[in-house]
């Protein structure tokens, strides 16, 4: 029964993990574009809901305008800085985004202070489903829900839309979709902050389980990047499956050996990428 | 050569030989004692840093006229980094000369920083709680004024079982490093004595940020009591989530160390009600220097002291009226006269014990209270009980 409960566990992990690395590998697969601010992004959504659950008393308000501020900051991120260094090498997008980090995480320490802030829990979702000896909080399962709807939407979004057509293409060749006539800066931007938006997503719907503080982009970050490489580098379906693979390692991993729970997720990643160098999904 | 000259010479010889030493003494009189703060301005503990920061500047500001000038404060930024720290610390030695250090919240980054000072002859004073820093790892150099993880559990997990020795069944759930290891010790030495069945343990890293598996381990086991034995952001994390997953309702919660006021205003009421809570300092305490430094901590800062404030505080206190009392800025001297010092510090009468360099004083156990029950903001815990609990001090080799 332990280990059933543990599953369930990590399939509510997995869920969170997709959330935080599919903006990533989108980014990464359309835009050619390694974005080490992706953490902070998600960092930006919690403490987005924080402010806004604060100001207003509805968690549900701050799911919807909480990602949509955090798209579009990054939508103007793009027009501004970034769509000019997409031609450079990666070093050059890890420095620019590393830095853009580090400013969001010192501006985030400016306004809202080092100290950590607490979110609660919605009402209405509070409480625990009591399965035997075990409880489950009604959140994660709403969690794991909300996840589902999001990752089916996505699915929809890039393999049954124009927009998901012109994104696959432009992952191919973006020179190609260009000749065609499509706008592509303005793909390339709604892209980025689609992506980032996701962060932000993953951060408002994270804040009321873990709460926020100014360092957590940093440690979900070496997450995403994990989920990523596992599932392969710009694969939707490699950071679902990614996402459940490290969230049920790190649950199982939790009762057979806790001390290494957080190594074997390393460990995972190592043997992936032995098995298949470019990840479960990724291509050459 | 004659008795006189051979006389003259050998002053005139010994004069010159000795000229450096003292007119470096003469200098060291005039010049002003600068106190380094070691605290984690940047990095995982930054939060911890500025009001330890805080905490050194108040005690430096109120600080008269020291060895006949004002002391000086500046600040070394471990950036939560032992390794870090260590560099800092060594070049604060050898290019500026620096001798009097005091902070490093993280054991591991306190017990490098120690080693340093004792090298140089220094003095380095820390709020760190693992029980090496004054035992195994003791050094003529380092004084610690926290009570060390020993004490941390003998007063929480013998009064909480005292009030409920029904409660039998305790499990723990320990990050995996020098304090985590010291806090499980003490407690699995104390649950022997107390006859408490240890049902389980679950080990997780310093950076987990995910608690789920191990309190889904804790609810298997059934247990009376759930000792949380993380500090800082571990802490908050595991209670955070041990909350979402109901466990407050089915199982007694003890977090023994806690970082106190400012972690409590973090969690907020809604999570810290009816859990217990180890405290090295609480601003609620009626002691005649605490009643002033809350009076003084408002009155500069606008806030209550919180515990890194009131720790780092009163290390730097104790540091700079070592000096005074040794009358020199000689490590060695200075330590020696800190060895035995009472003074009253904001835990009550305190006493630096000689064999160990360890400050006693007291540890408290909190219980977090209902939101309708506060009667201001910070008035987020209420006293169970406070108590001295210390190992005898290792024999010195």
């Amino acid at each position: 029964m332990l280990y059933a409960f543990q599953v369930l566990n990590g399939l509510g992990l997995g869920m969170i993990y997709f959330l935080i690395s599919v903006g990533l590998t989108i980014i990464f697969g359309l835009l050619n574009f390694v974005n080490f601010a992706h953490g902070a992004f998600f960092m930006i959504g919690g403490y987005l809901c924080y402010s806004l659950v604060g100001w207003t008393g509805s968690f549900w308000l701050s799911l919807l305008f909480g990602p949509l501020f955090v798209a579009f900051a990054a939508w103007l991120a793009e027009k501004i800085l970034f769509h000019r260094i997409y031609h450079l090498p990666h070093t050059f997008h890890i420095l620019v985004t590393v830095g853009i980090a580090l400013i969001l995480q010192e501006t985030t320490i400016m306004i809202w202070g080092p100290v950590g802030k607490n979110i609660s829990v919605p009402e209405g979702l509070q409480g625990v489903v009591t399965l035997w000896a075990f409880a489950y909080p009604v959140y994660r399962l709403f969690l794991i829900s909300f996840t589902i709807i999001i990752a089916l939407a996505l699915w929809y979004l890039l393999e049954r839309t124009r927009f998901g057509a012109l994104v696959r293409a432009g992952s191919e060749s973006a020179e190609m979709i260009s000749l065609l006539g499509t706008n592509i800066h303005r793909l390339f931007a709604a892209t980025f902050a689609l992506g980032v938006g996701l962060a932000g997503l993953a951060g408002t719907l994270s804040a009321p389980v873990r709460g926020v503080n100014p360092f957590m982009g940093v440690e979900v970050l070496g997450i995403a990047f994990v989920v990523v490489v596992i599932g392969g580098m710009g694969s939707f379906t490699g950071a679902l499956l990614g996402g459940l693979l490290v969230g049920l390692v790190q649950s199982l991993m939790s009762t057979i050996w806790p001390e290494g729970a957080s190594l074997m997720i390393y460990g995972a990643m190592a043997a992936v990428i032995l098995l298949r160098p470019y990840g479960l999904f990724g291509r050459a | 050569m004659k008795r006189r000259e051979f006389l003259a010479t050998g002053l005139a010889a010994t004069s010159f030989l000795l000229a450096p030493a003292l007119l470096r003494g003469a200098l060291a009189a005039e010049r002003p004692v600068t106190f380094y703060g070691v605290k984690s301005m940047s990095g995982a503990f930054a939060s911890y840093g500025e009001f330890a920061d805080k905490g050194s500047r108040l005690a430096i500001e109120e600080y008269g006229a020291l060895l006949g000038a004002k002391p000086k404060y500046a600040i070394i930024d471990t950036e939560s980094n032992p390794a870090r720290a260590v560099r800092k610390v060594q070049e604060a030695i050898q290019q500026q000369g620096a001798r009097f250090f005091g902070g490093c919240t993280l054991s591991s980054t306190a017990l490098a920083v120690g080693k340093e000072v004792n090298k140089a002859e220094g003095i380095f004073m820390t709020p760190a709680g693992a029980d090496e820093i004054t035992t195994t790892e003791f050094n003529l150099s380092t004084f610690r004024w926290t009570v060390p993880t020993y004490g941390a559990i003998h007063q929480t997990v013998r009064p909480l079982f005292e009030s409920n020795p029904k409660a039998k069944r305790w499990y723990t759930i320990t990050p995996q490093y020098v304090f985590g290891e010291a806090l499980l010790t003490a407690a699995k030495n104390l649950f022997a004595q107390l006859g408490i069945e240890h049902v389980g343990n679950s080990y997780h890293s310093q950076q987990e940020q995910e608690y789920s598996g191990y309190l889904t381990n804790a609810m298997a086991a059934n247990p009376d009591v759930l000792l949380i034995l993380g500090f800082g952001g571990n802490g908050a994390s595991c209670l955070r989530q041990a909350a979402n997953f109901g466990l407050k309702k089915k199982m007694t919660i003890l977090l023994a160390w806690t970082q106190g006021l400012d972690w409590f205003q973090s969690l907020g009421p809604e999570l810290l009600e009816d859990v217990y809570l180890g405290a090295q300092y609480w601003h609620q305490v009626q002691t005649p220097l605490n009643i002033e430094l809350v009076k003084r901590v408002k009155k500069v800062y606008g806030i209550n002291p919180n515990y890194p404030l009131a720790g780092d505080y009163v290390i730097t206190r104790i540091v700079l009226d070592g000096i005074a009392k040794a009358g020199t800025t000689d490590g060695r001297a200075v330590g020696k006269a800190m060895e035995g010092m009472t003074y009253e510090g904001p835990t009550g009468t305190e006493t630096v014990r000689a064999e160990d360099h360890q400050v006693i004083k007291d540890y408290y156990l909190l219980r977090g209270k209902a939101k309708s029950a506060m009667k201001d903001a910070d008035d987020l815990a209420v006293l169970i009980s406070s108590g001295k609990s210390f190992p005898e001090p290792a024999k010195r080799s």
